[in-house]
């Protein structure tokens, strides 16, 4: 075969596989392409998961940008996404910085394609951008944290205990969630005896709960500790850790709440933490896929900010607690959660 | 007092300054009579700083960054620069313990299983940058192939192993009210130390750093030097993730990517440490003992800053300045040496 020979059946080939591509994509209800964190982190990971299968579940073709937690990466995976032309039905926001990234979505709604956001709340300046939003409410999920403290303390006071000391365990106070959570814890345990003397963001994670709680307990010690905040439960892990490691006794000397479901199961079974409020990323990546079908058909969406549900899991209702998913699947809450679980 | 001894002890004040002056250059004494100011002025202030607890917690705040600086130091000394890999290392380590432990391998078993591991990425690399691959390049290359090793052998997920088990007494054991992790990094300390000074493999290891020509023609080639250094090092990383997994009782491939310190990184945390510990970069000037001071100096400063109430972004911030102040320090100290010899 000659060199001419075997560059025109290559380029026969390539045609006939795009035209086949072409084909299949003829045959899916819809094509979406979503932008967002590394599947390497444990939350996205699920998320990632929720929104494929849920795709395909629904007959949906989807492409996966992930970015390394940051957001020139992400910028440059529009520009080539753009720059390439074949675009989808629908994009899928998850900016990794939700102001520096406005210029990326605003380069993602010129074109005429809807964007929906997900996991951060639309602000002033992207809500023109976009058809709507599906994802976590940090208030909500802060919220019911506080509600579960005030329990816990009202437990505590009717058995004639005292010491209301709060500690928090937060994300990082520049991070946008940070504001929000501890707002809403605020705004729950007031009026209670809750009192909160110490608030520390050392970092997202387990060893940064470790060396945050372990500083604030060195700081606090004399004042009296008695419960226990973490914005998410890795870092709430951490934090129980270093407490037991200065004497404290968990569940007993001091009651521990998180949030997310993304801690250890097994301090809950222990005692050690009272509680948690749910928050799936399996679930989140499926109400993604669930808001772009139902824009697609409806040519928009019945609410503009979608929440995935935030229940609270206690020890009592450990082993009980589950949601119907988005593909009307009962999910337990070993699948629901996204740490060690 | 009299004034005659007021004048006495005053006199021989000016003196010991005009002799570090002399000694040091007028720079280097302004530079670190301002630092000790504010250093002191800070530990002073800072509330229940100067406490046993708080010390303690400062050590072992500073355990595991300072091991695996410990490691990463005979890698510096050799004239090897440093391995970008330390962290993915650490990752993909982390995924095999917990597997292992997970699977009921027990403790011993799983250690062992984890040290093999980290020898054979460390010989790997060594080998390369001992055949003259740039070290920087080579480091990058395997720190890609570790965290994706990781990250594919454990799906992304967290892997949990439940307690009680056999690696509690590292994780969260203590001894004579020590944790030990804390021992550990002191015991550590106490070993390399003793190996680089009086050992023959700890002269070769000055040697080659110092002049790699001399140590050639003496017979100490940079083959088998990369080999072992890298050994040490990545065996340092792989006991860091042993004892980390030991705490938590899991796994993942992202705990060392976001969850050590305000930086958010471990290599850099490490590198950073190395630095400012005052270890030449170009190698054969330095000591591990400088590698452990400076992770106990880090970590004093950092937290200083949060018994102080000072959030993540100025905690990053000094951390820089400290690695500027070392080199500038350090660098002007040798040059002052030099220059008296």
């Amino acid at each position: 075969m000659s060199l001419k020979n075997a560059v025109a059946a290559g380029v026969i080939a390539c045609v006939a596989i795009g035209s086949a591509a072409v084909s299949a994509n003829a045959q899916t209800r819809g094509s979406i392409i979503s932008f967002n964190g590394p599947a390497g982190e444990a939350y996205i990971g699920k998320f990632i998961k929720g929104i494929k299968e849920t795709a395909a579940l629904k007959g949906f073709d989807i492409k996966v940008f992930e970015n390394q937690f940051n957001q020139a990466e992400q910028d440059q995976q529009v520009q080539q996404v753009l720059a390439a032309g074949q675009l989808p039905d629908v994009f899928i926001w998850w900016p990794s910085d939700a102001v520096a990234g406005l210029g990326s979505l605003r380069a993602l709604a010129r074109t005429g394609i809807p964007v929906l956001k997900i996991n951060q709340l639309p602000n002033e300046q992207d809500k023109q951008y976009i058809f709507g939003y599906a994802g976590p409410d940090d208030r909500l999920r802060a919220r019911n944290a506080g509600y579960m403290m005030r329990e816990a303390a009202a437990r505590k006071l009717a058995e004639g205990g005292d010491g209301f000391n709060v500690l928090v365990l937060s994300y990082p106070h520049s991070y946008g969630g940070y504001g929000l959570s501890i707002n809403a814890f605020k705004d729950a345990i007031e009026g209670s005896p809750l009192n909160i003397i110490g608030d520390v963001g050392e970092g997202f994670g387990q060893a940064n709960g470790y060396k945050g709680a372990a500083k604030m307990i060195a700081k606090l010690k004399d004042q009296g500790i008695h419960f226990v905040y973490g914005m998410d439960d890795a870092i709430l892990t951490g934090g129980i850790g270093a407490l037991e490691e200065a004497g404290y006794a968990m569940g007993t000397d001091v009651t521990a709440v998180g949030t997310v479901c993304n801690g250890d199961k097994q301090l809950i079974e222990e005692g050690k933490q009272f509680g948690t409020t749910l928050q799936s990323p399996l679930h989140e990546g499926q109400l993604a896929i669930k808001m772009v079908e139902q824009y697609l058909e409806n040519g928009k969406l019945d609410k503009y900010i979608n929440f995935t549900p935030n229940p609270a899991v206690t020890l009592d209702n450990l082993e009980t607690v589950a949601l119907r998913g988005y593909d009307d699947k009962l999910y337990g809450i070993d699948e629901l959660c996204s740490g060690a679980w | 007092m009299t004034g005659r001894t007021i004048s006495g002890v005053h006199n021989r004040a000016l003196a010991l300054i005009d002799r570090w002056v002399q000694k040091y250059s007028a720079l280097v004494v302004v530079l670190v009579a301002a630092f000790l100011v504010v250093f002191i002025y800070g530990m002073v202030t800072a509330p229940n700083f100067l406490t046993v607890f708080n010390f303690k917690t400062i050590i072992r705040d500073a355990a595991l960054v300072g091991i695996m600086a410990i490691g990463l130091t005979f890698v510096t000394l050799s004239g090897n620069f440093f391995l970008l890999s330390m962290k993915e290392t650490a990752a993909l380590c982390i995924i095999a313990f917990a597997t292992s432990m997970s699977l009921g391998y027990g403790f011993p078993i799983s250690f062992l299983f984890t040290m093999a591991i980290a020898l054979l990425a460390g010989a790997m690399q060594g080998l390369l940058i001992g055949l003259g691959g740039n070290p920087i390049v080579v480091t990058l290359g395997a720190a890609g192939l570790f965290f994706g090793l990781g990250s594919w052998w454990s799906d992304n997920l967290v892997l949990s192993f439940r307690r009680p088990h056999g690696a509690e007494w590292l994780g969260t054991g203590s001894l004579f009210g020590l944790p030990n992790i804390t021992i550990a990094f002191i015991l550590i300390a106490i070993a390399a130390e003793m190996t680089l000074r009086y050992t023959t493999f700890g002269r070769q290891v000055y040697l080659i750093g110092a002049n790699r020509a001399a140590g050639k023609a003496t017979g100490h080639e940079n083959l088998s030097m990369a080999i072992k250094v890298c050994i040490i090092a990545s065996v340092c990383s792989a006991f860091v993730a042993v004892a980390f997994s030991a705490q938590v009782s899991s796994a993942h491939v992202n705990y060392f990517s976001s969850e050590f310190g305000s930086s958010g990184d471990m290599t850099i945390m490490v590198i950073a440490t190395v630095m400012v510990g005052g270890n030449s970069i170009m190698g054969g000037f330095g000591s591990t003992l400088r590698s452990s001071l400076g992770a106990i100096f880090i970590s004093t400063v950092d937290n200083m800053m949060v018994l102080h109430g000072f959030n993540s972004g100025p905690r990053v911030l000094a951390v820089g300045l400290m690695i500027v102040f070392s080199i500038i320090v350090f660098a002007l100290l040798r040059r002052g040496s030099r220059a008296l010899e």
